[in-house]
C-alpha cells in the first residue's frame, strides 16, 4: 500500500491537474496489459495525455542471480526472461559465452540453431498476432495462431522434452540432436502453415475495421525511435530497415536470403505488418536451412567447468521483439562478475509515454499491444 | 569510419580523460575517467555519428573502490561500435546523465540508480524502476546484505575454485 | 355486453369463449378469466424466451467453437453437450448474491429488472404466425421500438447504482450507442413501412407478396447494422469489452443478476432478428411447412448470421461507432427514404 501511496504521491507532486483531466490506472491487473505492468493515464475525456508505466512487479533479480552461477547454470534462468521466445533467450546467452571463450560450434548446430530460432521466431509472432487480435476483439484470430503454435510447439516437445522453457541451447552448440524424422516434420509444418498467412489476412488484414482501428494510430517518430533506441519491429515499422540477422551478423545467417520488411509511418499498421511479413521471412529461412543441413555433431567438445578469460562482451542478437543485449563481465572464474541484460521490450516500452499522447483511450490497447511486451523480460 | 580512427578522434580530443583504450573484437573499447563523460558522449554522438544507445550498465569494482558506468554506443548507419567505460568513486557515485543526448537513457540510469545507487545528475525523474519505490539499499553492489539473500559471496572465489556458501 | 375477444387463434376461441361463458355462469366476474388467460399467456412468453435463450447460449457457443475449430460443449447432457446452457443456468442460481457495500441498492436490485422486462415486453406483437401473436396492436412496430428503447434506462441504473467510475462510463457509453443506432433504425424501417401503410405486424407480414428484402435490400442492410449495434454485439460490443479499460456497465453485478442481463441480450437479440424477418423476410410466410416453422427457422438464420459476424470481426472504436451511425448509417436510410417515396408517388399500387 505504502508503495502504490508513494508513487501516485510522486506523479501528482511533478504534474498538477487541471479540472478537466483525471488520471486514470490501468493494471497491474488487467486482461491486456500482457503480464503485470501498470499505466497510470492522464485523460482529457477520452484523449491521452500522458502515460506513466510502472513496472517492477515481475523483478526476479536475474542479475544478481546470474552473479551467482556458473556460466552453464544460468541457462535455464535465460528461458524465463522472455518465455514466448525461449530457445531464442538460449541462443543468445550462450552465443555470448561462446564471443567471449572463444568458442567454435559445429556446422550442423549452427544450422539447428537456425532453424529452431526462426521457428520459435514464427511462433512468437504467431502468438503475439492473436493476443493483439484478441485485444481488438478478434477472438477467431487468436484461436487459429494458437493452433499453429500448438503445432510448433509440438515440434519443439519432440527436442528438448519441454513444450516452453526449453534450457535447449548449451555453450558450444545444442544439447541433443534432433530426433530422426524431425527435419521431416518440420517441412511438412512449413507446408501446413503458408496457406494459414492468407486465412490470417482474410479475417484481419483485409478488414475494414481491422484497418480502420489500427492505421494512423499511435505513431512513432524516426528521430525518437533512433533516440529511444527502439530495436525489432518496432524500429523497422518506423522506416529503418535495420535487422541484426543481417546488418550484425551471428551465426550463419549471412549464408541466406531473406528480405527485412520495413514500415514508412510508424503507426501500429506498420508494426503489424512488419510482424506478419516477418513470419513468411522466417519460413524462406527455414527452407533454406534445410535444404542445406549437413550432419555432425552437435556440441562442440568444452571443458566441464566453462572458465571465461578475463574481459568484457556486448553480444546481441535480434530476437523476435528486438536487439536482445548481454553485457558480460568476466574475472577469470566460472561465475561471471557482472551480467547484464539489455532486454528489447524494456527499452521498446521507453517509447510508449511517446506514441500514447494524442490517441483515443481505445486505442491504448492497442499501442500497447503493438510494442509486443512480455514482462518477464522487462523486469528480469 | 574504422574502429581505429574512433579511438584516434577520441583520444585526439580528450586525451587526459582516457585512462585505456583498446580495439578488441571489431570494437573501440575505452576506459575514462568519469569528470567529462557527458562531453565523450556527446562527441561520440553528434561528431562521430554514432547516435544510438545500445546498453547502459553499471558495474561495482569493489576491491578497486570504483564504480563504472558501461556506455555501449553504435550507429544504425554506419559500422563499429565503441564501448565506454566511465569511472567514479564508490563511496560518492555521481555522474552525469545523458538524458539529453540519448532518450533511452531515461530508463537504464533510473535502473543503474536503483540497482548500484549511482546517482546522475540532471536526470528528469530519478527514481527507482524495478524495486518497489520504499526499498532500502541496493542490491547488485558487492556488498550488499539482506538476511533473506543466501549468496555465494564472491570474495571466496578464486579463479579456478568453486566457492561455498556462507550460511546453511 | 361485448366481450372483446383478446385473442384470434384459431383453433382455441372455442375454449376462450367456453371459458368466459362458463364464468359468466357461475357468477364470476369477466376480469378473472381474463386475467388468468393473460398470465397462461405471458407463461408461455416467458417459457419460450428461457427455452430460446438457453438454445441460443448453446448454439452461439457451437458456432463460435466450429468457426475457431474447435468443438465447444460435447460432455454436458451427452449428445454435443445440449444440457450446458441449463448447468450454467443452475450454476448461476446457486451463487452468492453479491451487492457491492456503497452501491444503491434498490437501483442495484431494480435495474436487471428493468433491462429483462423491457425485452419481455417487446415481444407482446411478435407475429409467430398467422393470428399467433399476443395481442395485434395496431401501432405494432412503433410500440415495438419504443418499448426497447426502455433498456437504456436499465443500463444507466445498472452503471450509476454500481458505485463504480468505470461502470458508470461504460453505462453512458452503451446508453450513447444505443440511443445513437435508434434512429438510423427507424429510419431504415419507415421505407418498409411507406409501401405497407399500415404499422401492425400482421398487415405487414400480409403485405410482402414479395419479401422486402428484394424491394428495400439497402434498408435491411441498415437495419441489420443497427440492430447488431442495438443488443450490443460485436463489432459493437465496446459496453462489454473486456479488453477496454472500461469494463462495462455490468461489472458489479454477479450470479443471478447477471444472468439476468444476459439472458435479456439473448431476448433482444430474438426480437430484432424477429422484427427483421417480419419486415423485410416476409413473416411467417412460405411452402409446405407450417407457418411457425418458417418463421422461426427464418429468425434463426438471421440469428445464425448475427453470431457469425461476432466471430469474425474485430471491436470498432467508439469515436468510429458514433461516427458510422450520425454520418453513413442515418444519410443513407434518409436518402433510403426518400428514393421510397419518390417510387410509391409514381407506382401509388405499390
Amino acid at each position: 500500500m505504502t508503495t502504490v501511496n508513494l508513487q501516485l504521491q510522486q506523479v501528482q507532486e511533478r504534474t498538477a491537474e487541471t479540472m478537466e483531466e483525471m488520471w486514470v490506472n490501468m493494471g497491474p491487473q488487467h486482461p491486456s496489459t500482457h503480464g503485470v505492468l501498470r499505466l497510470l493515464i492522464k485523460l482529457d475525456g477520452e484523449i491521452i495525455h500522458e502515460c506513466i508505466p510502472y513496472m517492477g512487479y515481475m523483478h526476479r533479480c536475474h542479475e544478481k542471480i546470474g552473479e551467482n552461477r556458473a556460466y552453464v547454470q544460468i541457462i535455464p534462468y535465460t528461458d524465463r526472461l522472455d518465455y514466448l521466445a525461449s530457445m531464442y533467450m538460449n541462443w543468445a546467452y550462450c552465443l555470448c559465452c561462446e564471443r567471449l571463450m572463444e568458442i567454435r560450434i559445429p556446422e550442423r548446430a549452427e544450422y539447428l540453431r537456425v532453424i529452431i530460432g526462426e521457428l520459435q521466431r514464427i511462433a512468437s509472432h504467431l502468438i503475439w498476432l492473436g493476443t493483439f487480435g484478441l485485444d481488438l476483439g478478434n477472438f477467431t484470430l487468436f484461436m487459429w495462431c494458437f493452433r499453429e503454435r500448438e503445432m510448433i510447439l509440438d515440434l519443439f516437445e519432440a527436442v528438448s522434452g519441454q513444450r516452453l522453457n526449453y534450457s535447449f541451447m548449451r555453450i558450444g552448440g545444442l544439447a541433443l540432436d534432433v530426433p530422426e524424422g524431425w527435419l521431416a516434420d518440420v517441412k511438412s509444418f512449413l507446408a501446413w502453415l503458408k496457406p494459414r498467412f492468407v486465412e490470417y489476412d482474410r479475417i484481419s488484414t483485409d478488414n475494414v475495421i481491422w484497418q480502420k482501428r489500427i492505421q494512423g494510430v499511435g505513431i512513432l517518430k524516426p528521430e525518437d525511435a533512433v533516440s529511444y533506441a527502439c530495436s525489432g519491429p518496432v524500429l523497422r515499422g518506423s522506416g529503418f530497415r535495420w535487422d541484426l540477422r543481417r546488418d550484425d551478423p551471428y551465426g550463419i545467417y549471412d549464408r541466406f536470403a531473406f528480405d527485412v520488411p520495413m514500415g514508412t509511418r510508424g503507426d501500429v499498421w506498420d508494426r503489424f505488418w512488419v510482424r506478419r511479413l516477418e513470419m513468411e521471412e522466417s519460413v524462406k529461412i527455414v527452407e533454406q536451412a534445410l535444404k542445406a543441413i549437413p550432419l555432425g555433431q552437435v556440441l562442440a567438445p568444452v571443458a566441464k567447468k566453462l572458465r571465461a578469460p578475463v574481459g568484457d562482451i556486448y553480444s546481441r542478437v535480434e530476437t523476435p521483439r528486438g536487439e536482445l543485449g548481454h553485457y558480460l563481465v568476466a574475472d577469470g572464474s566460472e561465475r561471471p562478475y557482472r551480467y547484464k541484460v539489455r532486454a528489447p521490450t524494456f527499452v521498446n516500452l521507453s517509447a510508449l509515454p511517446v506514441m500514447l499522447p494524442g490517441c483515443y483511450i481505445a486505442d491504448c490497447v492497442a499501442v500497447l499491444g503493438s510494442i509486443d511486451i512480455v514482462l518477464c523480460e522487462v523486469d528480469r | 569510419m574504422t574502429v581505429e580512427e574512433i579511438v584516434q578522434q577520441i583520444q585526439s580530443r580528450f586525451q587526459e580523460q582516457i585512462r585505456t583504450s583498446e580495439v578488441r573484437r571489431g570494437e573501440a573499447c575505452l576506459i575514462i575517467k568519469g569528470d567529462k563523460s557527458f562531453e565523450i558522449c556527446r562527441f561520440i554522438k553528434e561528431e562521430l555519428g554514432y547516435d544510438y544507445l545500445n546498453c547502459l550498465s553499471g558495474v561495482d569494482w569493489i576491491t578497486e573502490g570504483e564504480m563504472e558506468v558501461v556506455y555501449n554506443i553504435s550507429s544504425l548507419k554506419q559500422p563499429g561500435k565503441i564501448t565506454l567505460r566511465a569511472r567514479i568513486p564508490r563511496n560518492e557515485p555521481v555522474l552525469r546523465s545523458v538524458v539529453p543526448l540519448w532518450g533511452t537513457a531515461n530508463w537504464h540510469e533510473r535502473e543503474a540508480f536503483d540497482l548500484f545507487g549511482i546517482r546522475f545528475e540532471n536526470h528528469p525523474d530519478l527514481r527507482r524502476i524495478l524495486l518497489p519505490e520504499d526499498w532500502i539499499g541496493h542490491p547488485l553492489r558487492k556488498d550488499y546484505q539482506d538476511e533473506r539473500f543466501v549468496s555465494y559471496p564472491w570474495q571466496d572465489r578464486k579463479p579456478g575454485g568453486v566457492a561455498r556458501p556462507t550460511s546453511a | 355486453m361485448v366481450i372483446p375477444l383478446p385473442y384470434s387463434v384459431g383453433a382455441s376461441t372455442g375454449a376462450v369463449e367456453g371459458l368466459y361463458s362458463m364464468s359468466k355462469a357461475w357468477g364470476i366476474p369477466w376480469i378473472v378469466p381474463r386475467l388468468a388467460i393473460m398470465f397462461a399467456v405471458v407463461s408461455i412468453i416467458i417459457g419460450f424466451i428461457s427455452v430460446a435463450a438457453m438454445f441460443l447460449i448453446w448454439w452461439e457457443r457451437k458456432i463460435s467453437a466450429h468457426i475457431q475449430s474447435r468443438f465447444g460443449p460435447m460432455r454436458v447432457g451427452g449428445w454435443h453437450g445440449w444440457a450446458q446452457s441449463l448447468a450454467d443456468g443452475v450454476k448461476l442460481l446457486l451463487k452468492e448474491d453479491i451487492i457491492p457495500a456503497r452501491a444503491d441498492r434498490p437501483i442495484f436490485i431494480l435495474a436487471p429488472m428493468v433491462v429483462f422486462a423491457s425485452s419481455l415486453a417487446a415481444y407482446v406483437v411478435i407475429p409467430f404466425g398467422p393470428g399467433l401473436i399476443v395481442q395485434d396492436l395496431n401501432i405494432g412496430i412503433l410500440y415495438i421500438i419504443a418499448i426497447s428503447s426502455l433498456a437504456v434506462v436499465g443500463i444507466i441504473m445498472a452503471g450509476w447504482s454500481s458505485n463504480n467510475k468505470y461502470a458508470a462510463l461504460g453505462a453512458l457509453r452503451s446508453a450513447a450507442q444505443a440511443v445513437s443506432y435508434e434512429v438510423p433504425l427507424v429510419v431504415a424501417l419507415l421505407s418498409p413501412l411507406l409501401i405497407v401503410g399500415s404499422l401492425s405486424m400482421t398487415k405487414i407480414v400480409e403485405a410482402q407478396y414479395v419479401p422486402f428484402i428484394v424491394v428495400q435490400p439497402l434498408a435491411f442492410l441498415i437495419y441489420f447494422t443497427c440492430a447488431v449495434a442495438e443488443t450490443n454485439r460485436l463489432p459493437f460490443d465496446i459496453p462489454e469489452a473486456e479488453s477496454e479499460l472500461v469494463a462495462g456497465f455490468h461489472v458489479e453485478y454477479s450470479g443471478m443478476r447477471f444472468a439476468i442481463f444476459f439472458l435479456a441480450e439473448y431476448a433482444n437479440m430474438f426480437v430484432v432478428c424477429a422484427i427483421a424477418t417480419t419486415v423485410f423476410l416476409g413473416g411467417w410466410k412460405g411452402p409446405l411447412l407450417p407457418p411457425v416453422a418458417w418463421f422461426l427457422i427464418k429468425t434463426f438464420f438471421l440469428l445464425f448470421v448475427m453470431m457469425w459476424l461476432r466471430w469474425t470481426l474485430s471491436r470498432v472504436r467508439v469515436d468510429q461507432l458514433m461516427n458510422v451511425a450520425w454520418k453513413v448509417l442515418l444519410p443513407l436510410a434518409f436518402v433510403n427514404l426518400g428514393v421510397t417515396g419518390l417510387v410509391m408517388l409514381f407506382y401509388p399500387a405499390g
